[in-house]
């Protein structure tokens, strides 16, 4: 099973279960919003939205530590779950850039020499 | 009465699970990733990254070698500078095609 894709609850940063905290880690959504929408469900539905927080509570993994190394990471992956192919065509995208700031600069060293200009000024 | 008692069943029985079972079928031919294409996502992604990040050193030490090299000013047809905002386009540009279905 993969990683990156599933569901955990994020007791760290949770309130009390984690599960909210989990839902706004696992869509990117703002976790008050998230909160609210929940306390709304909760009582508005009566019982059977309580029933749904404790069987995700319990049966939920725990989000492991070490998942992401920076916030940067984490919205990518948030981007993975939302759309992978778009995701991927930003991941292209990023590669076409490196390879356009690569061009710049094999562009410089090819059109002004600078290397070989300085040996010339040295034999001189 | 008769009327609205055949068309109550008829949108339980086979209404709904018409429906259910439509967007069941839909969910299951749906594009899923899985665990292969999850590593080669991260794989790439952290590639990019650190090819980003070579970049920049690489940028940096020739605009130290040579002052005229800068980055941020174009200096022939390919040296296009690296520049937000010109990277917006290009993302929307990638995005409007992907809506299109260009490959």
């Amino acid at each position: 099973m993969s990683v990156h894709t599933r569901f955990y609850r994020d007791k760290a940063n949770g309130k009390f279960m984690g599960v909210c905290a989990g839902i706004a880690d696992y869509t990117g959504i703002d976790v008050l919003w998230v909160r609210v929408a929940t306390l709304i469900l909760l009582f508005c539905s009566g019982g059977s939205a309580w029933l749904a927080y404790f069987a995700i509570g319990f049966l939920a993994d725990k989000k492991p530590r070490e998942l992401y190394t920076d916030t940067q990471e984490q919205r990518f992956w948030q981007g993975v779950r939302q759309s992978p192919s778009r995701t991927a065509r930003e991941v292209r995208a990023s590669f076409r850039d490196i390879d356009r700031r690569l061009a710049s600069v094999e562009a410089y060293y090819v059109s002004s020499n600078p290397r070989l200009a300085d040996e010339i000024e040295k034999l001189r | 009465m008769d009327i609205d008692g055949v068309v109550a069943i008829g949108a339980i029985f086979v209404g709904l699970p018409w429906v259910i079972l439509h967007y069941i079928t839909k969910w299951k031919t749906a594009a899923t990733l899985t665990g292969d294409d999850e590593a080669l996502l991260e794989e790439l992604y952290q590639l990019a990254r650190r090819l980003d990040e070579r970049m920049d050193t690489v940028e940096r030490l020739v605009a130290a070698e040579h002052p005229e090299f800068h980055p941020g000013v174009p200096l022939s047809s390919f040296g296009v500078p690296n520049r937000e905002t010109d990277n917006l386009p290009l993302r929307e540009i990638e995005r409007l095609r992907a809506q299109k279905g260009v490959r």
